[in-house]
């Protein structure tokens, strides 16, 4: 075992450093306080991403023929984190390289390949995430808006809701029904935002500006080309994207870096001096430290050829309960920072917090996978 | 970064699995504890306490080591002979009983050979002679003991002792073997919710019992994570770090675990309260996890005094 990194990861990690000094604007903590769905951070995400991209660190992972290199999924990860960090200058574009891109490479076709891959390695691509519906949240399985087969063509109608970025993506990952209840009737498309038919609400909220949205969808008629996979052979294709969402984002690497903030304040107010102070703050810690090990865990289960595991979902617990913890400490000693904009990143932690429980599958649903996968315990009896 | 154990590890931690698994099955005596001299003499014979100073074997075999054999009903003095007595005192044979401060009562004092008492001032020893200590009854799954009076000719100094290091290893193994007996408890916990029904169906398919299961689960697997990070590291935070938060979820884990065993885990004759009465003890060591975290703050975040050339709280007193 080695929990270090190699002189040629630390050489990367300093590289995204630097570039994050070179390209983030002076007000960027302001501009991040909006979210990664806000208009604001998403039109940024248009210019740095191209800019990431040209450095070769926006899709490193990714094969040769798609713009990548073939870099470990460690190189990812450090690249995440080090943004994540700072905020998420990528804004929405996160997903496209966390798990959208690679849910395309594995399972789309020749054509949808050429059509969406290039402009996410070139990080000009906002895409939309179209799967909880207002009767299908955690239960994802009983989504109803459905796909009608018409001729070559699909015919879309229902609604999504809480749907994070869509008022500024270009294309959605969308999940429909084309066939009978459960998991076996859904089919997924890759739909352009701009067909007619849609339209998008944003829902104000406690998560920043224009951050979830409905959508709905009105006689929209789509390709059979947009189609990803077969007719009810989506859900093993969720449980591939899902897995990677997980512990896409390195949050316990942004709670880390607030709770690094937020104790160098309560120094400078000569308040950390207080033992109280002391032990919950090394409680914060402690918990951004394990959240951080346990995501390590699965990356090096990947970057080793292993299959997803349910390891994923006890990592996806501890990330929560590591945002949470930092959160609550700020709350405890810092509360006064909470109001005005002196402390954006205080604020927007905030928000990310009490939504890191919620999005890509509620923590509950992540104590379910925990128990049935990692615990083996027996499931409970559903209703007939 | 690579979370797989070294080829060398693996084949050590067979070693130590196949020692243990003789020692699964010895039959349990209906008291709140057994400690084995069988599994003390087995370890020692084999040379397994010496792993941490094998360069390719490490801290991580060591607290890899005091998991593994926290996990079996019967106990035996692992986590200082493993962690302390061979690089602090090697010249004296274990099993070891560990005093700090002002303590008098100690697990192991009964069985052990040579006593390390820990204060600010440093570490004194003693070779333990029949008389020198009382067994005590006691709630926690150890042989328990009090120390008499003894004259102060009767201890020797142990010159130049690191008093950071041994905070660093303590607090490793510490953290290591409430890792062990947890994971050991909930083994047990699942194994009981699963083939039990209640209602016409097995208990650890209600929700209710399923989440907490599984927070648990997420807790002592972040704990052990830590704790092999700071036994590979030898970083004084990280192992305040891991001893913190294996302190700190021990009493929340082993709540949950009496809960689901029910009736059945106030029995003596199912093991669950030999693991969960360890770590009730085990989570008071070094003053509990308040402290750990506290000292893992600092380190993590030291205050820098103008005056001083060092920074405050570098050097931890005994009884930090």
């Amino acid at each position: 075992m080695e929990f270090d990194w190699s002189p040629e990861q630390q050489t990367l990690r300093e590289r995204v450093r630097a570039l994050l000094q070179r390209e983030l604007p002076p007000d960027w903590e302001v501009l991040s306080r909006h979210g990664p769905g806000s208009r604001q951070q998403t039109e940024f995400s248009l210019t740095f991403c191209p800019a990431l991209a040209a450095e070769g660190l926006l899709v490193p992972h990714w094969p040769r023929e798609w713009g990548g290199r073939d870099a470990s999924a460690w190189e990812h990860f450090i690249i995440g984190e080090e943004l994540w960090s700072a905020g998420e200058p990528r804004g929405a574009q996160y997903m496209n390289v966390n798990f959208i891109g690679q849910t395309i490479m594995r399972f789309g076709s020749d054509a949808q390949k050429m059509q969406h891959l290039p402009d996410m390695a070139a990080g000009r691509s906002i895409w939309c995430q179209g799967f909880s519906e207002p009767s299908a949240g955690s239960d994802l399985a009983s989504l109803s808006t459905r796909a009608q087969r018409n001729g070559t063509d699909y015919v879309i109608n229902g609604s999504k809701v809480w749907t994070s970025y869509a008022a500024m993506a270009r294309h959605c990952f969308l999940l429909a029904r084309t066939g009978g209840p459960g998991k076996g009737g859904i089919a997924i498309f890759l739909v352009p935002m701009d067909t007619p038919g849609i339209t998008v609400r944003p829902i104000p909220s406690l998560i920043g500006t224009g951050d979830i949205h409905e959508v709905f969808f009105d006689d929209v008629v789509v390709p059979e080309e947009t189609r990803m996979g077969e007719e009810g052979q989506a859900w093993p294709i969720i449980g591939y994207a899902l897995s990677h969402e997980r512990v896409g984002i390195a949050r316990y690497a942004f709670s880390r870096s607030v709770l690094d903030r937020m104790v160098s304040l309560l120094q400078a107010r000569g308040q950390f001096d207080d033992p109280v102070v002391q032990s919950q703050a090394g409680k914060a810690l402690a918990s951004c430290e394990a959240a951080r090990l346990l995501v390590y865990r699965v990356v090096d289960q990947r970057t080793n050829g292993l299959p997803p595991s349910a390891d994923s979902n006890v990592a996806r617990v501890a990330v929560i309960a590591a945002d949470n913890a930092v959160a609550d400490f700020g709350l405890n000693y810092l509360a006064d920072t909470f109001s005005g904009l002196d402390h954006p990143l205080h604020l927007s932690h905030h928000e990310r917090a009490i939504a890191a429980g919620i999005a890509s599958g509620a923590a509950e649903i992540q104590l379910n996978l925990v128990a049935h996968e990692y615990l083996h315990l027996p499931r409970e009896a559903r209703p007939a | 970064m690579n979370f797989e154990p070294t080829e060398d590890q693996n084949a050590f931690l067979g070693a130590v699995q196949r020692i243990a698994d003789r020692h699964r099955s010895q039959s349990l005596n209906g008291e709140r504890f057994q400690y084995s001299p069988m599994l003390q003499a087995d370890l020692s014979d084999a040379g397994l306490f010496d792993c941490l100073g094998v360069e390719e074997l490490g801290g991580v075999a060591a607290a890899e080591m005091v998991i593994a054999l926290s996990q079996l009903p019967v106990c035996a003095e692992v986590a200082a002979s493993t962690l302390v007595g061979p690089w602090l005192c090697p010249e004296l044979p274990g099993p070891y009983a560990m005093l700090w401060g002002a303590e008098r009562t100690a697990r192991f004092l009964p069985e052990a050979r040579t006593l390390l008492h820990v204060d600010a001032e440093g570490v004194q020893a003693l070779a333990l002679q029949p008389g020198d200590s009382t067994p005590v009854d006691s709630i926690f799954a150890y042989p328990m003991g009090v120390l008499r009076e003894l004259p102060d000719a009767a201890w020797m100094s142990v010159v130049g002792a690191d008093l950071a290091r041994l905070h660093q290893c303590w607090r490793v193994g510490v953290a290591a073997e409430i890792c062990g007996c947890l994971l050991a408890g909930l083994k047990s916990v699942v194994e009981h919710v699963t083939h039990r029904r209640q209602f016409g169906r097995p208990l650890g398919s209600f929700q209710a019992l399923q989440h907490r299961l599984a927070e648990c689960a997420t807790l002592v697997q972040s704990a052990r994570w830590l704790t092999l990070k700071a036994a590979e590291t030898g970083h004084a935070g990280d192992a305040s770090l891991a001893a913190g938060y294996a302190q700190d979820m021990a009493r929340k884990v082993a709540y949950d675990l009496h809960q689901f065993m029910g009736a059945m885990g106030l029995t003596l004759e199912h093991p669950l309260h030999r693991w969960t009465y360890r770590t009730k003890l085990l989570s008071n060591d070094l003053g509990g996890w308040q402290r750990q975290y506290a000292a893992a703050a600092r380190q993590a975040w030291p205050t820098r005094h103008p005056d001083k050339t060092q920074t405050h709280h570098d050097i931890e007193g005994a009884t930090a």
